[in-house]
């Protein structure tokens, strides 16, 4: 494939973005974007909501006009609806939300066969097409199953399957991985790799994951509607020059404290510190670290290349002159409180909760301790929203129980309600009413008085960074000062355990960074415990422990370390390989015993025990296939890897008995 | 066109509206049910009033009085009560809504040639009930009255009775109700409510299949595809005319059959203008699902419209030569005037063809007309 796209380099390209700008009446969506996109090519749309990726994803579709600047693809620039309508046989789009544009009441089956027939595709290559298709994606055994009774998984895939039933040589992607579980999005990466490869066709797909930029040939890092940087991914993180480092000191606050004051970039990650040295070598970042920690004591420190997050957020520190308001900062860290009491804040034992037939929550139990950041991960449908639910008393458990503070949430009426703060996934928001007259509001809610409200709305304008945004109303506040509005709402009360139902979708690497120094400080200096759910597989590294859910059972629970330390001990480190032609390698791999090989691209991603020995084996292995093997390096395993390792493990247990 | 393309749009919307229960009940029942619910509601004949009779005078001039009621086909008679008492208790509880209370002197005093007084007890709660209660009292009261007064001077003139009556009332009133001969008002009102029915629930239906689509994002799937304008809409168009086509079927054996109502014109004058009256008012909906956005303003618009429509500006209450201005223009602009005139005329004057087809005509344009604005409307490339 990179071969291809080597080549391909001296065509004409397949799409031409120039000075593209879309605006909805005086909002501006798209300002200014200029792209190629060549032949045979992933191309990737990284960014937050809001960033841009679907208009200008839906323009280069054909299904939306734009304000100024030119689309062309395959030579035709669309200039009008009739321009448009010229192109639209040779391509295929499939609109975000998953599976919501696949027809719910309609078979697998069913779907397929309206789409391929809304394209005129002849009876015969349709029954080949689908059969095909149907196999590949594995959906061939549910084929007369009702669309609604399918998980997002299968959605997303019967969704891709509809959009490449008529052979479109240009696909267009719009978010298809968001919220849908990381076996299964390695499952539709590889599906449409392979589809592409087989028929030389060529996809633009976007989404809100950074991490999922390895996946693509090249990219373009979007923000607020424009383009941050745009280029393939090993030459996106070395844009930005430093070293990311890694490090775990006694004092936690207040060595972050320290390393804030020198460096932009600056994170907790449960245990760990992450800083993000720019214009800095490996050496240089290391000898600045020690010497800010001084008396601190340091546990372990160690550097690695740059993460595509940390290079997206400094290209925003270069672009936007204007620094970002950190939010924490001015907060003394002198009034450390250890994580107090002993018991747990919050308790599940057995949880379980069926709708139906259905069983969405299946005997989960954990703890939570005051003072620690637990986070509940998994994909949508994996029961996280449910489990809150059940803790926070919002619905009854059919079996099990969950308590907070002790007190079994079945029974414990207005009391323990004083007690938690809850930040539910869509609505927590009055969006017509301003800032202030939110946070008054939640205040009358809780009951306090006039000077705790006041007290309270200054601690939330101060710690949420929503100063100058006071009489801005909820609505029309971006997604991240949206959010910490919400948490200060939650917290107007002085919770000592809160519940964040995925806070931080949508939000940009920005704005979930500031949210997660809020929690992280609350948590620290304030004792408070905090259950968190989310689907971003890179944000489970701020939690102090980890739960993995999925289909409603908990797969693994330990901190995020430990649980990368038991994968390295069961299965072994990460191996990265380069080889081509990447296809037929990954092909062979998989059929030589490492079955978890996965594709991220151009490379080639697998577990091995023993990890010098396993690259030589793996060396001689593609050689011998007359493969050339680019190079074959080690790479630190990430959550998504973690997750996938052990849903697989689960689902090959079952497969068993 | 390429029927293909048509064809696959329409059954995949078809397959759809059968398999979701609640699209599926909306279609079928909500017709059915308006039907019978409007049936009841506003049909203003009442008959059958449960009524008794207290004779405290127990004689056969007093049960001669109450007979008059008895045999009436507008009244039910219950039985004798013992005392007005009884009859406040049966009256509240609602077994009865008319009781005639007959005095102890009732028969001396019409011997005496004096005035006998009869209480009659009628249930007002519901006004207008009430007021055709009365109206029926009064009625037999007055008939009652005349023939006692015949029989009287009868025996005292020596004349026989039949030339008594005919001195006392030298003018008869003789009424010939048309097209309506007994004064139903069910056999005005089914027709109608088939009318009001099929103005409702089509736009309604269109409507919301369309804007469901804009919501989920399925009309990318459109969008972005080869299809055209044209082949979409019609689609889109015909599953939504076909249940309606079916429903106006149930609706005309409903009217027939369950209430009775006559239908005197021709049946294929009949099919042919529900068609077309189908048409103009799914393309109406069309045109409301392509102005809005969510199913929320979908519903509301098309429900405010077509009630205000078929209830105020057809005809079904107020006939339309009685608007004045602005309303008489307004009720031009929908076609549910033209088929109020026509479903009427099928049902009870037997008009057809040949009188009503200038309407025929206008609604063949109207539904053109509105397509063709739901086709100017409609873009596969949008600016939002």
């Amino acid at each position: 494939m990179g071969q291809a796209a080597l080549v391909a380099a001296a065509e004409p390209p397949l799409v031409r973005v120039d000075g593209f700008v879309k605006r909805y009446g005086r909002r501006s969506a798209v300002a200014g974007v200029t792209l190629d996109i060549r032949h045979g090519e992933i191309y990737g749309l990284i960014g937050p909501d809001g960033a841009g990726k679907s208009s200008l994803m839906k323009a280069i579709a054909g299904v939306l006009s734009f304000d100024a600047g030119s689309v062309e693809v395959f030579g035709t620039s669309l200039v009008s609806e009739a321009a448009a309508e010229l192109v639209k046989d040779r391509l295929g789009f499939m609109p975000q939300g998953l599976g919501l544009n696949l027809y719910a009441e309609l078979s697998i089956e069913e779907n397929i066969d309206f789409f391929a027939r809304l394209r005129l595709v002849p009876a015969a290559a349709l029954a080949e097409r689908k059969e095909r298709l149907l196999a590949i994606t594995r959906l061939a055994q549910f084929r007369g199953r009702p669309m609604k009774h399918l998980s997002g998984g299968m959605k997303q895939k019967l969704a891709l399957v509809c959009t490449l039933i008529h052979e479109p040589e240009l696909i267009i992607l719009d978010e298809p991985t968001t919220g849908v579980d990381p076996v299964s999005r390695r499952d539709f990466w590889l599906i449409l790799s392979e589809i592409l490869h087989e028929r030389g066709a060529t996809a633009l797909v976007s989404t809100a994951y950074m991490d999922e930029a390895s996946r693509f040939h090249r990219l373009a890092l979007m923000f607020d509607g424009r383009v941050l940087a745009e280029g393939r991914p090993q030459e996106l993180r070395r844009r930005v020059p430093g070293v990311s480092v890694q490090l775990r000191a006694g004092r936690q606050a207040e060595a972050l404290a320290r390393l804030s004051s020198r460096f932009a970039q600056v994170q907790a990650l449960g245990a760990w510190i992450h800083v993000f040295a720019q214009d800095l070598d490996a050496a240089a970042a290391d000898a600045e670290i020690r010497a800010l920690l001084d008396d601190i004591p340091l546990d372990e420190m160690s550097s690695t290349e740059p993460e595509l997050e940390d290079v997206f957020i400094a290209s925003l520190h270069q672009k936007t002159a204007a620094p970002f308001a950190d939010p924490a900062s001015g907060q003394s860290f002198a009034a450390v409180r250890p994580a107090a009491a002993d018991g747990a804040a919050i308790e599940a034992r057995d949880l379980s909760r069926d709708f139906g037939d259905f069983r969405a929550v299946d005997s989960v139990s954990f703890s939570v301790r005051p003072g620690e950041i637990f986070g509940l991960l998994g994909a949508n449908g994996a029961g996280k929203t449910t489990c809150i639910k059940m803790l926070t008393g919002i619905i009854p458990p059919t079996g099990g129980e969950g308590s907070v503070g002790g007190i079994d949430m079945r029974r414990a009426g207005r009391a323990i309600k004083q007690r938690i703060g809850y930040v539910s996934q869509a609505f927590s928001l009055y969006t017509d009413l301003t800032v202030v007259e939110n946070v008054r509001l939640f205040a009358g809610i809780y009951g306090l008085t006039r000077r705790e409200t006041e007290d309270r709305l200054a601690w939330t304008i101060a710690n949420g960074g929503l100063a100058g945004y006071e009489d801005e109303t909820a609505g029309s506040l971006p997604m991240g000062l949206r959010q910490r509005l919400a948490l200060g709402c939650a917290l107007v009360h002085r919770p000592q355990v809160l519940f964040l139902d995925e806070p931080t979708s949508g939000v940009d690497p920005v704005g979930r960074r500031q949210f997660w120094q809020i929690l992280f400080h609350l948590s620290r200096v304030e004792g408070v415990a905090i259950l968190i759910t989310t689907h971003y597989m890179t944000e489970a590294e701020h939690c102090d422990r980890l739960a993995l859910m999925y289909a409603g059972r908990i797969v693994a629970d330990a901190a995020p370390a430990e649980l990368k330390r038991r994968v390295a001990e069961e299965a072994g480190g990460l191996l990265e390989i380069s080889a081509s032609p990447v296809l037929p390698a990954l092909a062979l791999l998989r059929g030589s015993g490492f079955t978890d090989a996965a594709l991220f691209g151009e490379h080639i991603h697998l577990l091995a025990a023993d990890a010098d020995a396993a690259g030589a084996r793996l060396h001689q292995l593609l050689s011998q296939a007359g493969m050339t093997v680019g190079h074959i390096g080690r790479r630190p395993l990430s959550m998504e890897d973690v997750f996938v390792h052990y849903v697989t493990r689960l689902e090959r247990g079952e497969a068993m008995q | 066109m390429n029927l293909a393309r048509v064809f696959t749009v329409a059954q995949r919307e078809w397959r759809e509206i059968l398999r979701d229960r609640i699209y599926f009940l909306l279609a079928f029942l909500l017709p059915v049910m308006l039907m019978l619910v409007f049936g009841y509601g506003m049909s203003q004949d009442i008959e059958n009033i449960a009524f008794a009779v207290v004779d405290e005078d127990h004689t056969p001039m007093s049960r001669d009085y109450a007979h008059h009621f008895i045999e009436s086909r507008y009244f039910s008679f219950k039985g004798y009560l013992p005392d007005a008492g009884a009859a406040d208790r049966l009256l509240a509880r609602r077994k009865l809504r008319m009781v005639i209370v007959i005095g102890p002197r009732f028969a001396e005093q019409l011997r005496g040639g004096r005035t006998a007084r009869i209480q009659t007890l009628i249930d007002g709660t519901f006004t207008t009930s009430t007021r055709t209660i009365q109206a029926y009292v009064e009625a037999i009261n007055l008939a009652a009255n005349a023939e006692i007064r015949a029989g009287q001077l009868a025996r005292r003139l020596g004349l026989p009775p039949q030339r008594v009556a005919a001195l006392m009332q030298p003018v008869v009133l003789d009424v010939r109700y048309l097209y309506n001969q007994e004064v139903r008002s069910i056999w005005a009102v089914a027709p109608g409510l088939i009318m009001l029915i099929l103005m409702l629930v089509p736009p309604l239906l269109m409507a919301l299949s369309v804007v469901r689509e804009k919501e989920t994002g399925a009309i990318y799937n459109v969008c972005s595809s080869t299809i055209t304008r044209a082949e979409y809409l019609t689609g889109k168009l015909l599953p939504s005319v076909a249940i309606s086509c079916i429903n106006a079927v149930i609706l005309w054996l409903l009217a027939t059959l369950y209430f009775g109502a006559p239908f005197k014109g021709s049946l294929v004058f009949f099919a042919v203008a529900t068609l077309l009256y189908i048409l103009c008012t799914t393309a109406l909906g069309l045109l409301i699902s392509l102005l809005v956005r969510t199913q929320q303003a979908a519903m509301i618009i098309s429900l405010v419209m077509s009630i205000i429509v078929s209830i105020q500006f057809s005809g079904l209450i107020t006939p339309v030569s009685a608007l004045a201005g602005a309303n008489y223009a307004f009720a031009h602009a929908f076609p549910a005037m033209y088929y109020n005139a026509m479903v009427k005329g099928a049902f009870l004057k037997a008009v057809g063809f040949e009188v009503l087809w200038p309407q025929l005509l206008v609604f063949v344009l109207y539904a053109s007309a509105v397509f063709f604005m739901c086709y100017l409307l409609f873009r596969k490339r949008t600016r939002t």
